[in-house]
């Protein structure tokens, strides 16, 4: 009998345990240490955001469903590794605190035999003075809260221009580090169509700022893609859609302090400059969780499990940009010191960016991060269950479920605009994510035909398809395991 | 704002029976890029 805890019940962290629970027999324990009672569909809080979405419409509870599952869950929150156990517990444990609840406060040591950490990330508003949802007329759609007060303060704002009154909206990255930039991508074009369809488009000045070198970089180096019959890069793409939607952009951008309306930031060039705003939705740096890890007898061994997040098998040798390649990313998110500890999705330390580092004139790094958006999550997710599986039926140690970035998928449906027939997305897909410049030399490291891009009402219809796809699957309704991840 | 993408190019990314084509097509080739696997890159 093998005992499984998985810490998150996220994209990653629920793909994980609910493969797991279908496929081992119910001998074998799958606990989920979590500390949202709620499962929430990321993607859909750009649409909450605009208020087109509540947030019922992309939550639902945990607990019933991992209960009718046999998966137990435990409302807590992981505090310190211990995969060695202690004086006293020989087994190896995560140090848990219960969230809520009468047992509110308790810690309690839970031990396995198999670790999944699928902790994502932490949303490090702090790395960035002033920068904090709902403060400074700064918001975040990182959560369905926050998307939630970003749409009350925006509805506010809309009733005013509607009297007349002009107004300035930023949105992009609010760190010289920041991810996600699809997210702020969806989220300005989403912004841009509630305006218009309110008819106070003309009373809104739009401008996107962020820490991408070139528009359409997304984090992932930017990408040569196939847009209908042409060739395309993803700059073009972007700044095609911006010049028509009237959005104006600054570029290079490592926005350190929000105070009274206005971001601060530096640029590429070392300038530093500010931009004054009515509304602001920054996508804060993303960190680790500041976890801590001790051996038997207490000593910190936090750097054997974490660099920021958490180690897999990765090749963290620093190395300049022109010597990295797509063999530096892990393929089976194991952690080297520790056999029996996987890390998928956003939780695992990347080897370095997938975007080409480049530094300000003052010697600051502007230079985003690596996304790892949901279906990575989901994928590595998947294969970390599947290797502990065979780990657990055939007591077998090699790995034979592989996923690298650099050998694998995605697609990004992004939103440009809710409404069955008004609505409008940007759909891209990419492959590899992480590009592989020496197979694909020609093409920025990319697959063309594989990678491609298209604009319409259809991607619209597809992200809308997509939300009840997965909000289905993650409810483990009847063949939930039929759709991919 | 500049008009950069032609009416006509407008009019073929609106329109809901072209785009319903367009949506099969869409969910075939994101399903062919997502469902086509994934594996390693060091052991190939
Ligand atoms: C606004 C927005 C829009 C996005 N849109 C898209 C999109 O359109 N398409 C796409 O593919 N991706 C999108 N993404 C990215 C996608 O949401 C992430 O890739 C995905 O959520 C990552 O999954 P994860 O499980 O690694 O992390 P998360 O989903 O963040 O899950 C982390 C889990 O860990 C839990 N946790 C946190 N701390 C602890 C702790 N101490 N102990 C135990 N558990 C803990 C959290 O409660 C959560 O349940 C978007 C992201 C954002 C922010």
């Amino acid at each position: 009998m093998a005992k499984i805890v998985v810490l998150g019940a996220g994209v990653s962290g629920h793909v994980a345990a609910s493969h797991l629970r279908r496929k081992l027999s119910k001998e074998h324990e799958v606990v989920v240490v979590s500390p949202n009672g709620n499962y929430q569909w990321i993607p859909s809080n750009i649409w909450v955001g605009t208020g087109r979405m509540k947030p019922r419409d992309i939550l639902f509870p945990l607990a019933p469903l991992y209960a009718k599952k046999h998966i137990d869950y435990k409302q807590a929150k992981a505090v310190s590794f211990h995969p060695e156990g202690d004086k006293e517990e020989a087994k190896p444990y995560v140090l848990s605190e219960y969230v809520v609840g009468d047992d509110k406060g308790k810690r309690e040591k839970v031990t396995y035999d198999y670790l999944i950490n699928a902790t994502g990330p932490k949303l490090n508003f702090e790395a960035t003075e002033g920068l904090f949802p709902g403060k400074n007329k700064t918001h975040s759609v990182c959560t369905y809260t926050h998307a939630q007060e970003a749409w009350i303060e925006l509805e506010g704002l809309i009733k005013e221009m509607k009297q007349g009154k002009k107004i300035k909206i930023l949105i992009g990255t609010g760190h010289a580090k920041s991810t996600c930039q699809g997210a702020a991508f969806e989220y300005i074009l989403n912004v841009e169509q509630e305006l218009r369809r309110h008819k106070v488009r003309d009373m809104a000045e739009i401008t996107w700022i962020s820490n991408e070198y070139r528009l359409g970089d997304f984090g992932m180096d930017g990408m040569l893609m196939s847009y209908g019959s042409n060739i395309m890069k993803s700059n073009e793409m972007v700044e095609m859609i911006f010049e028509d939607r009237g959005i104006s952009w600054i570029l290079g951008a490592a926005v350190n302090k929000i105070k009274d309306g206005k971001a601060h930031y530096e640029t590429l060039d070392g300038e530093y400059k500010e931009e004054s705003y009515d509304f602001a939705m920054l996508i804060p740096s993303f960190s680790g969780h500041g976890f801590k890890a001790y051996d038997k007898i207490g000593k910190d061994i936090t750097d054997k499990l974490f660099k920021g997040f958490m180690i897999v098998d990765a090749d963290y040798t620093p190395k300049p940009y022109d010597q990295w390649s797509v063999q530096d990313w892990p393929e089976t998110y194991q952690n080297p010191s520790y056999a029996n500890i996987f890390a998928p999705g956003i939780a695992f330390a990347p080897p370095h960016s997938i975007s080409k580092p480049r530094k300000s004139k003052n010697g600051t790094d502007i230079t985003p991060a690596p996304p790892r958006t949901g279906m990575p999550s989901g994928i590595t997710a998947k294969l970390v269950a599947d290797n502990i599986i065979e780990m657990i039926k055939h007591s077998n140690s090699e790995l034979h479920h592989k996923g690298s970035m650099g050998n694998m998928g995605a697609a990004c449906i992004a939103s440009a605009g809710y409404g069955m027939t008004k609505g409008s997305g940007v759909s891209i897909t990419t492959y590899p994510i992480v590009p592989d410049y020496k197979k694909y030399p020609d093409t920025q490291g990319r697959k063309l035909g594989k990678t491609f891009g298209t604009i319409g009402l259809a991607g619209h219809w597809l992200k809308l398809a997509l939300h009840y796809a997965f909000i289905y699957k993650a409810k483990m309704k009847p063949f939930w395991w039929l759709i991919p991840e | 704002m500049t008009q950069r993408i032609s009416k006509y190019k407008r009019f073929m990314m609106m329109n809901p029976i072209v785009q319903f084509f367009k949506f099969i097509y869409l969910s075939i080739k994101v399903l062919i890029v997502v469902a086509g696997g994934h594996g390693g890159t060091r052991n190939v």
